[in-house]
């Protein structure tokens, strides 16, 4: 799974890069435009270190902020899942936030909180915990009849019950939803910290952008996606534990 | 006497009608049609594009020019090279930086003389008499930013280790220096001191501007930018772009044209209310005529030398450009 994973990121990186090199020559493109295969090979070894520690800082706080959205996420899909008026409210308010881009609120977030960690990971979690918000509030909300049913008609239903059936009625789902998940985790770091951050490989790529350094741009790349693929490898392994467990109880 | 008199009207009536066709023969030039990238969103710094696009100064001089808004993300440089612009504004650490990786630009004429990045202060709270003095502040940079490369300049230049300083990460909000958190905070003097320095003098605060020039650090600011390619293969065109631009400029710091060039900018951005364009505009043009005699859109070559300089030093290029051979004043009054 991980060879797999890391084979497929190299062919879509280099499938890239082959690209640019192609529109660089063709169009007999400067190295300002285009760095040339040894200038990203030079820029990459004189960065390498530094931009690893920064890729592992985006790293931690996108696998916290994953973390925190999971967990809002299933608070408010089983408050969501009522058939009442906060129900209701819950799932039209989460609907009627994510509308907002958030390049929008960022910049309000990082005014009232700083630019420090809470504000990467108050974004990170944002990004990342509409999609799982929206995936589970219809896994919670959808009743498994035939199970359900059983524990109705013996007058031994209740919340935890029937979250607990729901939610191991959909372990697939909700498995595929976290891992999904996991890359809008490590975009919104990445996004937090190039809007306003001071620190993380999204700040690292804000700075090479004044720059014009695309070469610096393209390494900051590759390291992000190697670390954003044994990341979604991890949370696939995780995933495939959990199921494991539940399905041999 | 009468017939020669009427033969005398004949050959007038007929030379004016084959004029006439003569003028009707020759067929309109249509405009040339060139794209021009600024640095920065429509402000008062592109005053003068914004003038020579509404007021007509291109299509007096037979162009059809698309002026269109820069921006974080625009780098006019990579346009000329690619083919989406025929010119361009660029700063000038962005101009060496394409030159020292091969870039065939070339600087037509140097926008601001004296570069619009300054430094806010409280001279209150934070007294400056002289650069020693900012040994032990907090100074706000943008890291990567020009304001970084003129700061660290600046501190080299006056012998001040950057352990002596305490350097602060900045972007667009200015809470951190509201707040007294930060000492100097960087900002373009034209665009936005009008802004800030309103905000403080209605808080009952007085500020001053420490201006990195007059302490010895001359970093250049926007120029217009072409190609060497364009300025080879199509010098007319780039003539009566520049001649065009000039003019609009200088009509634009024109005292007596004041008002129009207040509601030009007010035409095309509408987010800036109209008392700060007018505080915008007298600063802009103090920037950009800094002397009485000061000529609009010279290169000053020891200032582009300096700027190299500096960016050498800090090792923002790796070796010298010579930035002389590619500034090609095309100034003319």
């Amino acid at each position: 799974m991980l060879s797999r994973r890391i084979y497929q990121f190299f062919i879509i990186y280099f499938l890239g890069i082959t690209v640019l090199f192609l529109i660089k020559y063709v169009l007999n493109l400067s190295d300002y435009v285009i760095p040339s295969p040894l200038e990203i090979w030079q820029t990459g070894r004189h960065v390498f270190i530094r931009y690893l520690v920064n890729v592992i800082d985006t790293l931690s706080i996108a696998v916290l902020g994953h973390l925190l959205s999971i967990c809002l996420a299933t608070i408010v899909g089983i408050v969501g899942r009522l058939t009442i008026w906060v129900g209701s409210f819950i799932r039209v308010a989460a609907y009627n936030i994510q509308a907002y881009p958030i390049v929008a609120v960022a910049p309000i977030i990082f005014i009232l909180l700083g630019d420090g960690l809470s504000s990467r990971l108050l974004i990170t979690a944002m990004i990342c915990y509409f999609p799982l918000l929206l995936s589970f509030i219809g896994i919670f909300s959808e009743p498994v009849t035939e199970i359900e049913h059983f524990y109705e008609a013996t007058m031994r239903m209740n919340w935890r019950l029937q979250v607990k059936i729901r939610a191991f009625e959909n372990i697939g789902k909700i498995t595929t939803v976290i891992v999904g998940s996991g890359t809008l985790a490590i975009v919104g770091t990445i996004v937090s910290e190039f809007i306003a951050a001071n620190a993380g490989i999204g700040h690292s790529i804000r700075m090479a952008l004044y720059q014009s350094d695309l070469a610096k741009i393209l390494v900051a790349l590759f390291l992000i996606g190697i670390c954003t693929s044994l990341y979604l490898v991890c949370l696939e392994r995780l995933g495939l534990v959990v199921q494991k467990r539940l399905q041999s109880t | 006497m009468k017939k020669r008199f009427h033969a005398r009207g004949l050959i007038l009536i007929a030379v004016a009608f084959l004029l006439i066709l003569g003028a009707c023969g020759q067929k309109e030039q249509p405009a040339e049609e060139v794209t021009y990238r600024l640095k920065w969103l429509y402000n008062i710094s592109v005053v003068g594009d914004l003038w020579a696009e509404d007021h007509g100064n291109f299509a007096r001089n037979g162009l059809k020019v698309a002026v269109k808004a820069g921006g974080p993300e625009k780098d006019a440089i990579k346009e000329l090279e690619i083919g989406h612009a025929q010119f361009g504004v660029a700063s000038a650490d962005q101009v060496i930086r394409a030159v020292a990786k091969g870039s065939p630009i070339v600087v037509l004429a140097q926008l601001f003389q004296v570069n619009p990045l300054h430094w806010i202060y409280r001279p209150d709270r934070t007294p400056l008499r002289t650069p020693q003095d900012l040994r032990g502040k907090t100074i706000g940079i943008t890291y990567g930013g020009n304001d970084e490369t003129i700061m660290r300049a600046l501190l080299a230049k006056y012998d001040i280790k950057e352990e002596e300083v305490k350097l602060f990460s900045v972007r667009y909000d200015y809470t951190p220096f509201y707040k007294g958190e930060v000492d100097l905070w960087p900002l373009y003097r034209n665009a936005q001191a009008p802004i800030i320095g309103d905000k403080l003098l209605k808080a009952g605060e007085r500020f001053d501007l420490m201006s990195p020039e007059r302490l010895g650090i001359k970093f250049v600011a926007n120029s217009v930018v072409t190609t060497q390619k364009m300025l080879e293969e199509r010098p007319e065109t780039v003539k009566r772009f520049m001649k065009a631009l000039l003019q609009a400029w200088r009509e634009a710091l024109n005292p007596e044209n004041k008002d129009k060039a207040i509601a030009t900018v007010l035409k095309y951005n509408q987010e800036t209310p109209e008392e700060i364009v007018r505080k915008q505009l007298p600063a802009t043009r103090v920037l950009m005529l800094p002397k009485p005699d000061s000529e609009f859109g010279k290169i000053d070559v020891a200032a582009w030398k300096q700027t190299e300089e500096i960016m050498l030093a800090q090792k923002l290029i790796d070796a010298p450009v010579h930035i002389e051979e590619r500034l090609k004043p095309m100034v003319d009054r």
